[in-house]
């Protein structure tokens, strides 16, 4: 059965139980829908780090909510983690665990900011204030990269290893379910699917994208040696 | 057609000795000359093949190692230039003019020819030799793809733009993920091709195949004229990538390998390295000119040698054929002069020695031939010197000079000899002339034989004569003495024929070829017999018998003194034609005086000879048998008698 056949039926069924709790709850707060996403590739293998994000058909961002504070660490010359996926204004702090320092830059439209060398904890933490996808890399490690996922609305989720993952608190309608990952084929364009939630309905959805071989500057240790690669 | 000529005489000439030492050691030189020069000529060549074979081949690996290594160094340089953080700023500010301003700096820092910035999905961005190109898809689609395919985003290859064949490289923009190609060129043209060359010291050529339209030039390192043949030479002559071949271009042939340079499908880059075989050749070339030189001077060489050498040789050996022929004519004593250390020179001086031994030899044989007569010298000569002889039938001739005292008297010794030296000549003239040999000279006597040691068959007529002859010939001899106040000269001769033994007489060390017998005794009492009777010439019986052709008058029947037997003796007269009638009836009346004498007719003997004498008063014949008669009319002889008369004397 097709995954676009196969959503329709559990949407059909979502959607009966969306509409009997709406008819039975009545209270907007209490409408919790969620949404369960897994991903896969089309290798049939498991994607983690894939950020899926339920856009309001309608548009509009949906609930404001409090900025944030993220942290995204450097340890032994690596962005930690890999993939942080955040709000629309949150502020992201960079501490350096390392004892050398790193020179954290983007060029990313969504953010283009550089921290020059620096140790400990920058002062400031840097505010993404647009949505979008922000690649972050180090000037003198050039291996060390990672990505911010800036997202409008508050609905978002980030798979685990298993591909699983839910977005929560979804008010009943229309959304359109975007996911992203690094390696999607056609990046930045997210891979999108329709749904719609009813009232507290507990929706599932299954992806399959395409990925693509991203190449990244190897890391390089001191043992390794330069000569012909 | 005097070439012609001349040439064939040459040729016909092939027979001297020096023509063929000529020509045997010119061919031979020639032969040799010409073989080396050949195969020395072969090898080189082959050698200087298989050395630029060999040299193309290891060139490839130069070549190819060439490429890689400027494409590694343009990667290098690429990958650095893209990982500049000032850099990627600039292209970070998405502004056209910063970018290519920014971009252009960095071509300049490693002195490209192009640098372009590409999108991941292969639009220009920045093309530093096309500014307004940005927003169109890149030249270089597949290269790209390639980048993508790799495993570091980087790759390189030959890119074709504006026609131009480019070396580009494509390294990934990373900031930090990939966000453009970074595509960085230099240029293909005969600059690179000269960098090329002077690496692998050989001709670089780079080419470019169109399906179906043949070759065009890229670049190359050859001069104007090979350079325009290349393309045709490449459709039209037959090689093989990667292998040697040899390509003729503007009538120079060039080795050559062709090796491929990029793996575009549709543009198809091949390199061709070449070396000249005529620069290659050239110290063979040189070599073989010093070859050709040397080659002409062994020859010049090997004239000049043959020519001396034969001549060392013809020369000598014409003057010693020449001194042969001498020889043959009887000229002894011209010497032949060579003078050379060597077997020639041997030669020679055994050769002049030759010819004085020859006339040694000669002088001996006359001398000994003058010594004892030619005849006995040759008899002497021939035979192996010994004592003993053979016995054989000879006529010995005595003759003596009838009043040699007295002709010796009032003379000097060497007048006497003079006169005696003319006589005696004259009579070994008549002996010689009738056969005889001269067996010695005994003062003024002379004894020779007729039938030893040559044998003629009419040995006793020839003694005969020989005794006529010496009478006349001293006739004339008597006359030119008479002129020199010389006195006149008498000779008796007396000859007899026996069996004698004739041979070498004496010791070995000193011998004389001689006659010894009886009848050699015999001869000489006939000749003094001559005197007694008055006669000229006394021959015995058995040479009157042997002696046929001549008129004899019979002397008398003699006992020589020591014999028993009585022999006759008898005087020739001459031959029947040379006598007068008177002389003959002369002779007839004697013999029958002479057949009374003996028949005891002393009266009628008498009473003849009387009359004889009276015709004749010198005859001492006709008074001896006159007193005879008297005597034995007085006192008859015996009974027994047979006419002969003793002589007491010897």
């Amino acid at each position: 059965m097709g995954t676009a056949a196969r959503s329709r039926l559990v949407v059909a069924r979502a959607l009966a139980v969306v509409i009997l709790t709406m008819l039975t709850a009545g209270l907007p707060i209490a409408a919790a829908a969620s949404l369960k996403v897994l991903v896969r590739n089309d290798a049939g293998e498991s994607v983690a780090d894939a950020v899926v994000q339920a856009l309001p058909r309608g548009g509009g961002s949906g609930a404001a909510s409090q900025p944030t504070e993220v942290v995204i660490d450097q340890k032994d010359k690596e962005f930690v983690p890999y993939v942080t996926t955040v709000r629309v204004g949150t502020r992201v702090k960079f501490p350096n665990s390392d004892n050398i320092r790193h020179h954290v830059y983007s060029f990313s439209p969504a953010k283009t900011f550089a921290i020059p060398l620096y140790k400990g904890l920058p002062s400031e933490p840097i505010v993404f204030d647009k949505p979008g996808i922000v690649a972050l890399g180090c000037n003198i490690h050039d291996w060390m990269s990672a990505y911010v996922f800036v997202s409008e609305t508050p609905h978002f989720a980030m798979t685990g290893q298993d591909g699983w993952t839910s977005v929560k608190n979804l008010p009943a309608g229309r959304y359109v379910v975007e996911v992203w990952h690094p390696r999607l084929k056609g990046t930045p364009q997210p891979a999108t699917h329709e749904v719609t939630l009813g009232r507290d309905e507990n929706a599932e959805l299954a992806f399959v994208i395409e990925q693509k071989r991203v190449f990244r500057a190897p890391r390089m240790s001191s043992t390794t040696s330069g000569g012909y690669r | 057609m005097f070439k012609l000529t001349h040439a064939a005489s040459i040729i016909y000439r092939f027979r001297s000795f020096r023509t063929r030492i000529l020509v045997f050691f010119l061919g031979l030189l020639v032969l040799v000359q010409a073989s080396t020069f050949f195969a020395v000529n072969t090898a080189n060549i082959e050698n200087a093949r298989r050395v630029l074979d060999d040299a193309l081949v290891v060139t490839t690996s130069v070549f190819k190692r060439q490429i890689d290594e400027r494409s590694r160094q343009l990667q290098l340089a690429a990958r650095l230039l893209s990982g500049d953080f000032a850099f990627k700023e600039a292209y970070a500010t998405r502004e056209h003019a910063t970018a290519l301003s920014a971009l252009d700096n960095h071509r300049a820092r490693i002195g490209a020819d192009v640098m372009m910035l590409v999108s991941m999905d292969g639009t220009v961005i920045v093309d530093t030799l096309h500014p307004q190109a940005a927003g169109k898809p890149s030249p270089n689609p597949r290269l790209l793809e390639k980048a993508e395919r790799s495993q570091y985003g980087e790759t390189t290859g030959v890119v074709f733009l504006d026609e131009q064949p480019f070396q580009m490289v494509v390294v990934p923009l990373l900031i930090p993920f990939p966000d453009a190609w970074v595509c960085v060129g230099f240029r293909i043209d005969d600059a690179f091709a000269k960098v090329l060359q002077q690496d692998t010291h050989s001709h670089v050529s780079l080419l470019r195949a169109d399906t179906g339209k043949g070759w065009a030039v890229l670049a190359s390192t050859l001069p104007a004229q090979a350079r325009e043949r290349l393309p045709n030479a490449l459709t039209e002559q037959p090689w093989r990538e990667g292998e040697t071949g040899t390509f003729d271009l503007a009538s120079e042939a060039y080795i050559s390998l062709v090796a491929p340079l990029s793996d575009a499908e549709t543009q198809r880059v091949v390199v061709v390295l070449q070396r000249s075989l005529e620069e290659a050749l050239a110290p063979y070339l040189r070599l073989r000119v010093v070859l050709g030189a040397l080659f002409a001077f062994g020859v010049l060489l090997s004239v000049i040698g043959a020519v001396l050498i034969a001549r060392m040789v013809t020369r000598p050996v014409l003057k010693l054929a020449a001194g042969a022929r001498r020889i043959e004519q009887g000229d002894y004593l011209q010497t032949v002069d060579i003078d050379q250390r060597d077997e020639i020179g041997e030669l020679a001086r055994a050769f002049s020695s030759m010819g004085k031994g020859l006339a040694e030899r000669d002088r001996v044989r006359s001398l000994l031939g003058k010594v004892v007569s030619p005849a006995i010298a040759e008899e002497l000569l021939s035979k192996e010197i010994k004592l003993g002889g053979e016995e054989r039938e000879v006529s010995i001739l005595f003759s003596d000079l009838r009043n040699f005292t007295n002709l010796c008297e009032n003379r000097s010794p060497q007048e006497i000899l003079a006169l005696l030296n003319r006589y005696l000549t004259q009579m070994s003239a008549v002996v010689e002339d009738h056969g005889g040999v001269i067996d010695k000279y005994v003062g003024d006597s002379v004894m020779a034989l007729f039938g030893a040691p040559l044998h003629h068959g009419d040995d006793a007529a020839r003694a005969t004569s020989t005794a006529l002859g010496m009478h006349a010939a001293l006739k004339d001899l008597n006359e030119d003495f008479f002129n020199r106040g010389w006195p006149r000269l008498e000779i008796g001769v007396g000859i007899n024929t026996a069996r004698v033994v004739a041979g070498n007489m004496g010791s070995l060390t000193r011998m004389n070829y001689t006659v010894i017998g009886d009848g050699v005794n015999l001869a000489s009492r006939l000749e003094q017999l001559s005197k007694r009777y008055g006669v000229p010439i006394v021959i015995s019986e058995t040479t009157q018998v042997a002696a046929a052709g001549f008129v004899y008058r019979e002397l008398d029947r003699v006992c020589v003194k020591g014999k028993t037997e009585a022999v006759n003796i008898y005087q020739p007269l001459g031959r029947p034609d040379d006598l007068a009638p008177a002389v003959r009836e002369e002779l007839a009346r004697y013999h029958e005086a002479l057949s009374m004498y003996r028949a005891r007719d002393w009266k009628g003997a008498r009473a003849r000879l009387q009359a004889l004498h009276t015709a004749a008063p010198d005859c001492r014949l006709y008074l001896l048998y006159l007193d005879r008669a008297k005597t034995f009319q007085r006192e008859p002889p015996p009974l027994d008698w047979d006419g002969s008369f003793i002589f007491d004397e010897k």
